[in-house]
């Protein structure tokens, strides 16, 4: 075959250009610690890099949602904690004045403490967390509770439930019916503002004989409050812990996706530096060899 | 007939032929960098033959004619190579910026426009009267609308740029049949006189190849020497002297891909315009018309459907909910498509208007929770996909595009390299074998003079003679 310098030169400059090229991936490649850099790297290793990341923004919301949601079932409890204890209070102040030998001064001093008692709960069933009434069901933006002046409480909110999403179409409910926890209508436990305003009226009562009649028939309803209480605060234990074994969840299969997107997408650093290693050296050989064959001619041994 | 003064002309026509052969040789050596240069060779003879007493003997050299070396079917070859060449490099070329638009790399994109938006609506439905929440939610959303329209709007750039580009090398073909038809009566004139015309020839397989690389065309040549040459079906460009000159129009007909974009028009023997832009399917411009009617038109049109389903799903719910005054949800998105998504401007200036519960109670976030599902449902592709992978499998499409693009225009590259360089190999000049020539015509010339000087010694010894 005749070969021309021409020849040379093109092959020359073309195997320069695709070691070049090659080296620039690599360089990229290092520089970035990426494998895929845009989409035509590797085009279906891209759509998986892109699934991953949707998965996990998916399960970042859900792990905030559960966080959210833990908040919001922990100040449940500390709410229901103190009425709880408040409930407790009045039932010892209806024990300690139902003997017929309190006098009156002692029932009316009690009577103002049950008053107090009475509005701390009203206080606490009209607690509000990030600005919502928590008790109001799905009437957040209005007062769960109120009453007149002789004592008599009103629901106004509805029977909506928070729910806290934590999968795909998966939600946990948190009851925030407050009848269900102060007044338990649908139920038929205790309405614990009745009791309360019962207590006070016994309290009050000129007739002590009647009054001590009326502050008695409280003691065992308000036990049951007790009761009523503590059973929603025990629904609170396990949807905390479905909402912890959750979050776990999430972080397991947040690591899981995490790594497979770093295989997807991450460089192998030592072998993208061995590899441009070689490249190097062919680079440079392909460099060298040009230098002695390019150069001379038969021009330079003519004289 | 033998005489002093045959030595003489012997010895003329040995110098000014092997003088002509330097020239040749000067030449090639001047042309070895020169495009599409073929390397052309003194054919020499022996001078014509007399009797003698000895029997027939010629006297000198003369040289026939000067031809250039090359191998006439390696042009066709070359020249279809060159159009998918010109092809795949010009879809590289405008698939390159296409990836910039989906570039998903950075994380900055259709899929983060994606699951911003559904995140924001489960922020929202976990706090459905907070106005941070709401704000997030139109930001976000606007932000989805923002992305497929410049998405949409960046694809339709690359179109017009595409137009563009067309339009100019529509006039390079122009420009160049024109070089051809011209060429083609320089070298009628002078081959009708019996000599080659070399470097004429050499110019016109010159501009083919160029021709080539912008349109893929057909050519041969014809009995008088005359290259025809055409592109699409069959419609002549260039014949003999005369082109048909091709000219660009905007199509206007809705019904087609290529609407609102440059077509490709030749005219026929009427007078009349035909419309050649679906039989160009090589070079350049059939590269940016298969990307710009073919690969761009569909992306378009799957960030249409992506737009069409968010807007109808997406504002199906919120027309059945209830924003937070407690009025009924008003439309979310405005616009028939990718072009002009956009969230409505009366939500995004007052975000009480988006609509989270389903019952009119402040605090009810079923409408939030629901939209916010439409993430899983399966809403593309006659239900097959959800919208997440529907915008995933798009940027997976265009990657693999722009992969099959440089593949084959690195595969055709290499294809033209060695093609050029076995065009080079017959018709390349090398400098050294050219060296070699000149020694050899330089020691034959100065052989040459040797005689003359010899026979003019012999002259003058013939004439002392005589003294």
């Amino acid at each position: 075959m005749r070969i021309t310098q021409n020849m040379m030169s093109n092959i020359f400059t073309s195997n320069l250009r695709k070691q070049t090229e090659a080296m620039l991936q690599r360089q990229e490649q290092i520089a970035t610690q990426k494998r895929i850099n845009r989409p035509s790297d590797d085009p279906s290793g891209m759509g998986r890099v892109l699934a991953g990341r949707s998965t996990l923004a998916t399960i970042g919301q859900y792990a905030d949602n559960i966080k959210q949601g833990k908040t919001r079932l922990e100040f449940n409890e500390e709410t229901l904690k103190l009425a709880d204890d408040l409930v407790q209070r009045a039932r010892r102040t209806a024990e300690e004045n139902s003997g017929d030998s309190v006098t009156a001064e002692e029932r009316a001093l009690a009577a103002e403490s049950v008053k107090e008692i009475y509005d701390q709960v009203l206080q606490l069933a009209n607690s509000k967390l990030n600005g919502r009434y928590i008790f109001s069901g799905d009437k957040s933006n209005e007062a769960a509770f109120t009453r007149d002046v002789d004592y008599n409480a009103t629901y106004n909110g509805d029977a909506g439930s928070f729910r806290i999403p934590i999968a795909d179409n998966v939600q946990v409910n948190v009851d925030a019916d407050g009848r269900n926890y102060f007044q338990d209508a649908a139920g038929g436990g205790v309405n614990i503002f009745d009791e309360l305003r019962d207590l006070i009226v016994g309290l009050e009562n000129t007739d002590l004989a009647v009054g001590s009649t009326q502050i008695r028939a409280t003691i065992d309803p308000l036990e049951d409050a007790h009761v009523q209480i503590m059973n929603k605060r025990s629904e609170a234990g396990p949807k905390l812990y479905r909402l912890q074994a959750t979050e776990e969840h999430w972080a397991n299969v947040k690591n899981t996706v995490q790594a497979a997107i770093g295989r997807e997408e991450d460089v192998d650093v030592a072998q993208a530096i061995i590899e441009l290693k070689n490249l190097e050296t062919a680079y440079q050989s392909t460099m060298a060899a040009a230098s002695r064959i390019i150069q001379p001619s038969l021009v330079n041994f003519l004289k | 007939m033998t005489h002093l003064f045959g030595v003489l002309s012997t010895a003329t026509s040995a110098l000014l032929t092997h003088q002509r052969a330097i020239n040749v040789t000067g030449n090639n050596i001047a042309n070895v960098n020169t495009p599409g240069y073929s390397r052309q060779r003194l054919n020499l003879e022996t001078g014509t033959p007399t009797q003698t007493g000895l029997g027939m003997m010629s006297f000198g050299v003369t040289s026939t004619d000067v031809e250039r070396v090359y191998d006439r079917f390696l042009g066709v070859q070359l020249n279809n190579e060159n159009a998918n060449l010109g092809r795949w490099e010009a879809q590289k070329g405008m698939l390159d910026r296409v990836e910039v638009v989906f570039d998903e790399s950075a994380g900055y994109g259709l899929n983060q426009a994606l699951s911003d938006f559904w995140n924001s609506w489960q922020d929202l439905s976990l706090n459905p009267e907070g106005q941070t929440e709401r704000s997030v939610v139109a930001a976000t959303s606007q932000g989805l609308a923002d992305a497929i329209r410049q998405k949409y709007n960046d694809l339709e750039q690359v179109q017009e740029d595409i137009d563009t580009a067309v339009e100019g090398d529509v006039e390079a073909v122009n420009r160049l049949a024109a070089q051809i038809a011209d060429l083609n009566q320089k070298i009628a004139r002078t081959e009708i006189g019996g000599t080659n015309a070399n470097d004429y020839r050499d110019s016109r397989d010159f501009a083919l190849k160029q021709l080539s690389e912008i349109i893929d065309i057909k050519s041969f040549e014809d009995a008088s020497g005359q290259a025809v040459v055409s592109v699409g079906d069959g419609r002549p460009l260039v014949e003999s002297g005369n082109t048909w000159k091709l000219s660009t129009q905007t199509n206007t007909d809705e019904t087609t891909a290529n609407f609102g974009h440059t077509d490709i028009l030749w005219p026929d023997v009427n007078g009349g315009l035909v419309n050649i832009s679906g039989e160009v399917g090589g070079g350049r411009i059939g590269g940016w018309l298969q990307t710009r009617d073919t690969k761009i038109a569909g992306y378009q049109a799957q960030l249409e459907s992506l737009a069409d389903g968010l807007i109808l799903k997406v504002n199906d719910l919120h027309d059945d909910g209830f924003d937070l005054n407690g009025g009924p949800g008003a439309q979310f998105f405005t616009g028939t498509g990718a072009a002009d998504m956009q969230v409505n401007p009366d939500v995004l200036a007052d975000p009480k208007l988006i609509a989270a519960s389903l019952t009119g109670a402040a605090g009810n976030a079923d409408n939030a929770i629901a939209i916010s599902a439409l993430r899983t449902s399966l809403t593309m592709n006659d239900g097959t996909a959800t919208f997440d992978a529907a915008a995933n499998s798009l940027v997976g499409q265009v990657g693999y595009d722009v992969q099959t693009a440089k593949a084959n225009a690195g595969h055709q590259a290499d294809m033209m390299t060695y093609l050029e360089n076995y065009r080079e190999s017959v018709s390349g000049v090398a400098l050294d074998e050219e060296m070699v020539n000149l020694v050899k015509f330089e020691a034959a010339y100065n052989a040459a003079a040797k005689m003359v000087s010899m026979a003019d010694e012999m002259l003058n010894s013939l004439m002392n003679m005589i003294r």
